[in-house]
C-alpha cells in the first residue's frame, strides 16, 4: 500500500522470503555467509591470526544467521532473557568482592611493599576510584569484549580463558557422549527386561553412579586403572583436539590420537558417570511410563519391528522430559567438570578457577564465571529448541 | 501432617522393598556411630603416631591383612644401606593409618559428623527458605510470582558447584567461616557433674577432642545453593493447590491468605517437599565433600579433606584415599535409597523405581 | 460365506499379586468372510482382552493358556502342512500352534486394530502420515522379504536404525509407502489428505483421527479388522460417520470386520452376527435377529431391556440388579456366574451350564439352560441364596 521505494524493485523480496521459508535456503544462506566472513577475515587481516580460529568464529557467524532464520523472534527473547541473567550474575559477583576482608593489593604486592606502593597500585588498577565507577566501567568494557586484565599477570583475561576453553569443551562433549552412549541403550534395555538381573545390576549401577563424589571417583581410577595400565596417564593434557586430529588427518599419524585418546578417557568417565547414572534412571522410568499408553499397543498390533517400536516410538518420546531434566542439571555437568579437572590436572577453564580462587585473582574469577553463564545459557536455549523439535505440541513464542 | 494412610502405604513399601531396607539399616548404623562417635571411635581421630625414638612409628600402617614392602635407605656405620622393609597392618587400626600415624577409621567416624550435619542442617535450611519463597510466589501469582521466580531462574541458571565454590572462595578468609562447637558426651565424661558410671567408656571417651569444627559458611552456601529447588517444588504445589475447590471456598468465606498458606497449603505441600529434602541432603553431602575436597570448607578433619590427603599420599597407599570415598558412598547411596522409598510410598503417582 | 476365522476355546488369564484373574474363559465363535461380528458386554466381560489375545499382545502378567485360533491363509496352510499338520485344517491355520515367530510376522496382515482412543494411540510426536506408512511399510516388507519377517526385529536392527538416521534413503518408511498413507487418508474420506498427513495427531480432531485409524489399520491390508470400541471416545454425531465409514468400507472391499462395542445401538446398526460377552465367557451367539428377538439368555434379555427405545412406549428402562461380578478365579466357583443377578436362577444353575444350540440351530447358541427347558418356577433358587 506504499509507495514502493527503489530498492524492493530491484531485490526480489518475494524471492528471498521463499528462499528463507525452505530449509535447505536458510542452511545455504548461512553457509554462503560464513564463507563470506571467512574470506572477509582473511583478506582484511582483520580479527584473530590463526586460521583454525577464524574458521571457527565464521562458523559460529554462519550457525548464528541460521538460527536466528529458524527461530527467529523466540531465539532474540531467549537471548535478551540470557543477558539478564549474565548480568545478574556479573553484578552479584562484582559486589560479593567489595564485602570480602582485606585489601587485594597485599595479595599481589610483596609482603614488605610500603603503604605508598600499594597505593599506587591501587590506583594503576583502579581501585581507588569509588564503587559505582568501577562497576560502570567494567559493565562497559564487557560490552566491549574487554574483560580487564589478571590482577596476577597483567595478560588480558580473555585470552587466558580462550587458550584454557577448548580443553574444558573438550572433556564436556566427551563425558556427555560417554553417558549418552552408554545410558541410553541401557536404561532401555533395563525398561524392557524390567525384574531381570539386567535390569537389576542396571539399576544398582546407576543408584551407586549418582552417589559416587566425581572427585574420588577419578582418583579411585587414577590408582586402580592408570597405574597398572600403561597406557593410560594418569592426568594432564599433552596434546590438543585439533593437532590430534589434524596429525590423524593430515599426517596419518596415529601417536597422535592415541595420545589424544588416552589422556581424555579417564577424566571422561569421571565426568561421565553421574550422568550415565542419572541418565539410565531417567530412560528406565520415563521408557516404563511410555510403554504404558495405548500407542505402544497400537504399534505393536501393526507388526511394527521392535526397533522402530522402541527407538523410533518410545525413546523418542521418552527424551523429551529427560532433555528437561538434563537442562536443569547442566549445572551439576559443568561444577564437575570443575573438579574433574582439578583431579586430573586438566588444563582447563574449571582448574584455573580453583587457581585463581586460591590466589584471589578477582578479573580472572569474574572472567570465568562469565564465560561459563554464557555457556550455560547457550546450553539452555539449545535444550529448549530441542524440546520443541521432539514435541511438535510445544511451540517456541 | 502424615495421615494413617501414609503410615501404612510407608510400612508396606517399607516391608516390599529389599533396598529400602538395606538403605534404612545403613543410614541407622551411619547416624548412631558418627552420632556417638567419641564411644565408637577407637581412638582419638587427631592423636599423631609417628615414630619420635621413644614412641614406635606408626604411620602408613596399611589395614589389617594387608602389606606394603618398600625400599628405604639408611645410613648404617657410616654407610648407605638400602633395605626392604615390610610394613605389617595392626588389628588395632581397623583400616590404617595416615601419614602422621592417624587412625582412619575413628577419622571417618568423626569425619561423618561434618558431613551429616551439614547435609542435615543444610537441606533444613534450603527448606525453610525456599519453601516459603516458593509458596509465596505460587499463591500469590501475578507479578509477585513473575518477580520471585525470575530470580529463581537466575540462580537455576548457574551451576551450584561453581556458585558455592566461588562464594566460599570469598568468605573463606571470614571470622566466621568456621565454629568450634563442644562435644557434649566428652565434656561429660571429663566433668564431676555427671557420673562416670553413666557414661560407657568413660575414661576412653575423655580422652577424645573435645570440639568439632563446624563450617559455617560451607552448610550456607551450599544451602544457599539449593534453595531454588524448594522454590520451585513448592510453587508448583502452591499453584496445583490454589485451584482446588476447598481452597477457593476457604477464599471465599474471606479466611486470610496466611491462614490459607499455613492451614492448607503447606501440609499438602509436604509429601513432595520431604521427598525433595531427602534428595538434597544427598546432594549435599557430595557438595560439601566436593568443597572440602578443594579446601575451602577451613576444616581439616572432614571425609573430603581426608581424599584430598590420601591422594597426595596415592603413592605410599590405596587405603589412605579408598576408606573415606567408600564412607560417602556408603552415606549417599543410603540416604537415596530412603529417598526412593519416601517417594515410593508417598507420591503413589509416580511409578516407583527410578526418576528425580 | 466362507469361514475366515474360528476361535476355539479362548482362554487368557491375568496371574496377578493379588491373585488369577479370568479375563476371558472358554471363548468360541466363528466369523465369515465379508461380514460384521460384534461383540457386545459390560465393561470388564473380558472384550478388550478377546481382541488382544487374537493379535497376541496380552502383556505380562497376562497369558493366553489355552484355545486355538484358526485363521483361513491357504497359502500359509500349503506352505507347513507337512512341518505341522497339527496347525492345519483345510485351508485353516491354528495360529496359536505355529512357531510364535511366524505369528509376530502375521501381526499386521490378519489382524489390524482400531483402538478406542484415537487420541493416545497414535504416537504425539510422529506425524500421522509417517505412522500410517509404517504399517503400509511392514506388509510391504514382509511380501518383499518374508524370511526376514519372522526374526523380531525383522531384518531392521539396530545397525539399520543407526544407519537410517543418517542416510534417509535407508529409513523404514520410503516414499511409496507415504505415497500410499495419503491414498488411505483419502479413502477413508479426509480432506486434503497430503496436507493432513504431514499434521500431528493434537491437529487433528477426535472424529478425523479415527478416520485416521482406520485407514492406519486398512494400510496393512488385514484379513480381519478388530474394532476395539471404535465410537466410544467420539460424539455420538461423528460416532454414526465413523460407523458408516466401517460399513463402507465392508460393502467396497468385503472386508471382514470384529466390532467390539457395550452399546447395543451400534451392534444392531452395523453387526450380522452378535456374540454377547459376560464375566470373561461368551453366554450367547448368534445373528442380529436371534439375538435382538428371539435371544434365550436372560442376560442378553435384560442388555436388550436396559436401551431406551422411542418408538416403544415402555413405562420404565429395565435395568439388571447387582454389577459385573469380579473375574478372580477364588471368587467365581463353579456356576452360571450370571445367576446372582438372573430373574430366572434355577437351582441347576449352581452347575456351570455347557453351550447349546437354540432351537437346534448350530448358528444360535447359548449357555444357558434355557435353551433346553423352560423356566421352571418351582425349581427358583430362593432370592436371598447370593445374600449370605
Amino acid at each position: 500500500m506504499a509507495t514502493k521505494t527503489a530498492t524492493s524493485d530491484v531485490i526480489p523480496w518475494d524471492k528471498i522470503d521463499m528462499l528463507l521459508r525452505h530449509r535447505t535456503g536458510r542452511v545455504l544462506l548461512a553457509a554462503i555467509t560464513a564463507l563470506l566472513v571467512y574470506v572477509v577475515l582473511s583478506g582484511t587481516g582483520i580479527g584473530p591470526e590463526e586460521t583454525s580460529t577464524r574458521i571457527i568464529l565464521s562458523m559460529v557467524v554462519g550457525c548464528l544467521l541460521w538460527a536466528h532464520l529458524v527461530y527467529g523472534a523466540w531465539l532474540v527473547k531467549r537471548e535478551l532473557q540470557g543477558l539478564f541473567v549474565i548480568w545478574g550474575v556479573v553484578t552479584v559477583v562484582f559486589f560479593l568482592r567489595f564485602l570480602t576482608p582485606g585489601d587485594p593489593t597485599i595479595a599481589l604486592t610483596p609482603p614488605d611493599a610500603s603503604t605508598d606502593v600499594r597505593e599506587q597500585l591501587a590506583r594503576r588498577l583502579g581501585l581507588d576510584e569509588p564503587l559505582y565507577v568501577q562497576y560502570a566501567d567494567y559493565i562497559w568494557n564487557l560490552v566491549t569484549l574487554d574483560m580487564g586484565r589478571s590482577l596476577r599477570t597483567q595478560v588480558p583475561v580473555m585470552d587466558l580463558i580462550l587458550i584454557r576453553l577448548p580443553a574444558t569443551i573438550e572433556l564436556a562433549v566427551a563425558a556427555t557422549l560417554v553417558a549418552m552412549v552408554i545410558a541410553i541403550p541401557l536404561g532401555v534395555i533395563s525398561a524392557r527386561r524390567r525384574h531381570k538381573p539386567a535390569d537389576y545390576s542396571a539399576t544398582l549401577f546407576s543408584l551407586v553412579g549418582i552417589s559416587t563424589p566425581n572427585f574420588w571417583l577419578g582418583i579411585m581410577l587414577i590408582l586402580y586403572v592408570a597405574v597398572t595400565v600403561d597406557f593410560l596417564p594418569t592426568g594432564g593434557r599433552s596434546i590438543g583436539f585439533a593437532a590430534a586430529w589434524g596429525g590423524l588427518l593430515m599426517e596419518g599419524d596415529f601417536d597422535g590420537i592415541s595420545r589424544w585418546f588416552a589422556q581424555l578417557i579417564l577424566p571422561a568417565i569421571t565426568l561421565g558417570t553421574f550422568f550415565t547414572a542419572l541418565l539410565t534412571r531417567l530412560t528406565r522410568s520415563g521408557m516404563l511410563e511410555e510403554i504404558g499408553k495405548a500407542y505402544f499397543k497400537a504399534c505393536q498390533a501393526k507388526g511394527l519391528p521392535e526397533t522402530i517400536i522402541l527407538y523410533k516410538h518410545v525413546l523418542r518420546n521418552t527424551l523429551i522430559p529427560i532433555i528437561t531434566v538434563l537442562g536443569l542439571q547442566l549445572g551439576t555437568l559443568i561444577g564437575g567438570a570443575v573438579i574433574t579437572e582439578f583431579v586430573f590436572a586438566w588444563p582447563g577453564l574449571g582448574r584455573f578457577l580453583i587457581n585463581s580462587i586460591h590466589s584471589r585473582d578477582w578479573m580472572v574469577i569474574q572472567g570465568i564465571i562469565i564465560i561459563i553463564g554464557i555457556g550455560f545459557v547457550v546450553i539452555n536455549i539449545a535444550v529448549d529448541a530441542a524440546y520443541a523439535y521432539l514435541d511438535p505440541r510445544v511451540e517456541l513464542r | 501432617m502424615i495421615s494413617a494412610r501414609l503410615r501404612r502405604s510407608l510400612k508396606r513399601e517399607f516391608r516390599q522393598s529389599r533396598m529400602a531396607q538395606v538403605g534404612a539399616l545403613i543410614l541407622v548404623v551411619i547416624f548412631i556411630t558418627t552420632a556417638f562417635a567419641p564411644f565408637f571411635a577407637p581412638h582419638d581421630p587427631t592423636e599423631q603416631r609417628i615414630g619420635t625414638g621413644t614412641t614406635e612409628d606408626m604411620s602408613y600402617l596399611p589395614p589389617p591383612v594387608f602389606s606394603t614392602t618398600e625400599n628405604v635407605t639408611v645410613f648404617e656405620d657410616g654407610e648407605r644401606v638400602t633395605r626392604e622393609v615390610t610394613t605389617q597392618g595392626n588389628w588395632s587400626f581397623v583400616l590404617g593409618t595416615d601419614r602422621h600415624g592417624r587412625d582412619i577409621l575413628s577419622r571417618i567416624l568423626y569425619g561423618g559428623r561434618v558431613s551429616l550435619s551439614v547435609g542435615l542442617v543444610g537441606a533444613a535450611l534450603a527448606a525453610l527458605i525456599g519453601v516459603p519463597w516458593g509458596l509465596a510466589a505460587g499463591f500469590a501469582g501475578g507479578r509477585v510470582d513473575d518477580t520471585l521466580m525470575r530470580w529463581a531462574d537466575v540462580m537455576l541458571a548457574f551451576p551450584s558447584l561453581v556458585l558455592a565454590i566461588a562464594l566460599v572462595g570469598i568468605f573463606r578468609g571470614t571470622p566466621f567461616h568456621t565454629r568450634a562447637i563442644g562435644d557434649p558426651f566428652v565434656w561429660a565424661a571429663n566433668s564431676d557433674f555427671v557420673p562416670n558410671i553413666l557414661i560407657p567408656r568413660a575414661g576412653h571417651v575423655a580422652e577424645m577432642p573435645e570440639s568439632m569444627t563446624f563450617p559455617v559458611t560451607v552448610t550456607i552456601v551450599v544451602a544457599l545453593v539449593n534453595t531454588v529447588w524448594f522454590a520451585r517444588v513448592a510453587r508448583g504445589e502452591a499453584i496445583s493447590v490454589r485451584e482446588e475447590d476447598y481452597i477457593k471456598a476457604a477464599r471465599s468465606m474471606g479466611t486470610g491468605k496466611l491462614t490459607i498458606l499455613r492451614k492448607h497449603v503447606l501440609p499438602n505441600s509436604m509429601t513432595p517437599i520431604i521427598v525433595l529434602a531427602t534428595i538434597q541432603v544427598a546432594a549435599i553431602i557430595l557438595l560439601e565433600s566436593a568443597l572440602s575436597y578443594l579446601g575451602f570448607s577451613g576444616i581439616s578433619l572432614s571425609w573430603g579433606q581426608d581424599i584430598q590427603r590420601g591422594q597426595s599420599d596415592l603413592r605410599r597407599g590405596w587405603w589412605m584415599a579408598t576408606m573415606p570415598g567408600l564412607a560417602i558412598v556408603a552415606a549417599v547411596v543410603a540416604v537415596n535409597l530412603v529417598g526412593d522409598w519416601l517417594r515410593d510410598a508417598l507420591d503413589p503417582s509416580i511409578e516407583g523405581e527410578g526418576g528425580v | 460365506m466362507t469361514e475366515i476365522l474360528r476361535v476355539e476355546g479362548l482362554t487368557t488369564r491375568f496371574f496377578t499379586d493379588e491373585g488369577q484373574i479370568n479375563a476371558v474363559e472358554d471363548v468360541d465363535f466363528r466369523i465369515h468372510e465379508g461380514e460384521i461380528f460384534g461383540i457386545v458386554g459390560e465393561s470388564g466381560s473380558g472384550k478388550s482382552v478377546t481382541a488382544l489375545s487374537l493379535v497376541d499382545i496380552v502383556e505380562k502378567p497376562g497369558q493366553i493358556v489355552s484355545g486355538r485360533i484358526w485363521l483361513r491363509n491357504p497359502h500359509l496352510a500349503d506352505s507347513i502342512r507337512s512341518d505341522n499338520p497339527d496347525a492345519v485344517d483345510g485351508e485353516m491355520v491354528d495360529l496359536r500352534s505355529i512357531n510364535p515367530r511366524l505369528r509376530r510376522a502375521l501381526r499386521g496382515s490378519a489382524f489390524s486394530m482400531i483402538f478406542q482412543d484415537p487420541m493416545s494411540s497414535f504416537n504425539p510426536s510422529i506425524t500421522v502420515g509417517e505412522q500410517i506408512a509404517e504399517a503400509v511399510e511392514v506388509q510391504r516388507r514382509a511380501k518383499a522379504n518374508p524370511r526376514s519377517t519372522a526374526s523380531r526385529t525383522q531384518g531392521f536392527g539396530l545397525g539399520q536404525f543407526a544407519m537410517a538416521t543418517v542416510l534417509p534413503s535407508k529409513r523404514f518408511v520410503t516414499p511409496a509407502g507415504r505415497d500410499r498413507a495419503i491414498e488411505l487418508l483419502e479413502l477413508v474420506g479426509i480432506p486434503d489428505p497430503a496436507q493432513r498427513a504431514e499434521e500431528y495427531p493434537h491437529q487433528f480432531s477426535g472424529g478425523m483421527l479415527q478416520r485416521a485409524m482406520i485407514a492406519q489399520a486398512l494400510a496393512s491390508e488385514p484379513d480381519i479388522l478388530l474394532a476395539d470400541e471404535p465410537t466410544t471416545a467420539l460424539d455420538v454425531t461423528i460416532q454414526a460417520q465413523v460407523l458408516e465409514l466401517l460399513e463402507e468400507i465392508r460393502d467396497r472391499t468385503n472386508m471382514t470386520i470384529l466390532l467390539i462395542t457395550h452399546n447395543l445401538g451400534v451392534i444392531a446398526r452395523t453387526c450380522d452376527r452378535v456374540g454377547v460377552m459376560y464375566a470373561g465367557e461368551m453366554v450367547e451367539r448368534g445373528t442380529l435377529t436371534d439375538i435382538f428377538r428371539d435371544s434365550v439368555h436372560p442376560y442378553t434379555q435384560g442388555l436388550i431391556g436396559s436401551i431406551p427405545q422411542l418408538d416403544q412406549v415402555k413405562g420404565r428402562l429395565q435395568p439388571i440388579p447387582g454389577n459385573v461380578p469380579s473375574l478372580r478365579a477364588a471368587e467365581l466357583g463353579d456356576r452360571c456366574y450370571f445367576a446372582d443377578r438372573c430373574p430366572k436362577a434355577m437351582k441347576r444353575c449352581l452347575e456351570k451350564p455347557p453351550m447349546f444350540d437354540v432351537d437346534g440351530s448350530e448358528k444360535h447358541r447359548a449357555k444357558c439352560y434355557l435353551a433346553e427347558q423352560p423356566y421352571d418356577e418351582g425349581d427358583a433358587l430362593p432370592e436371598d441364596y447370593f445374600d449370605g
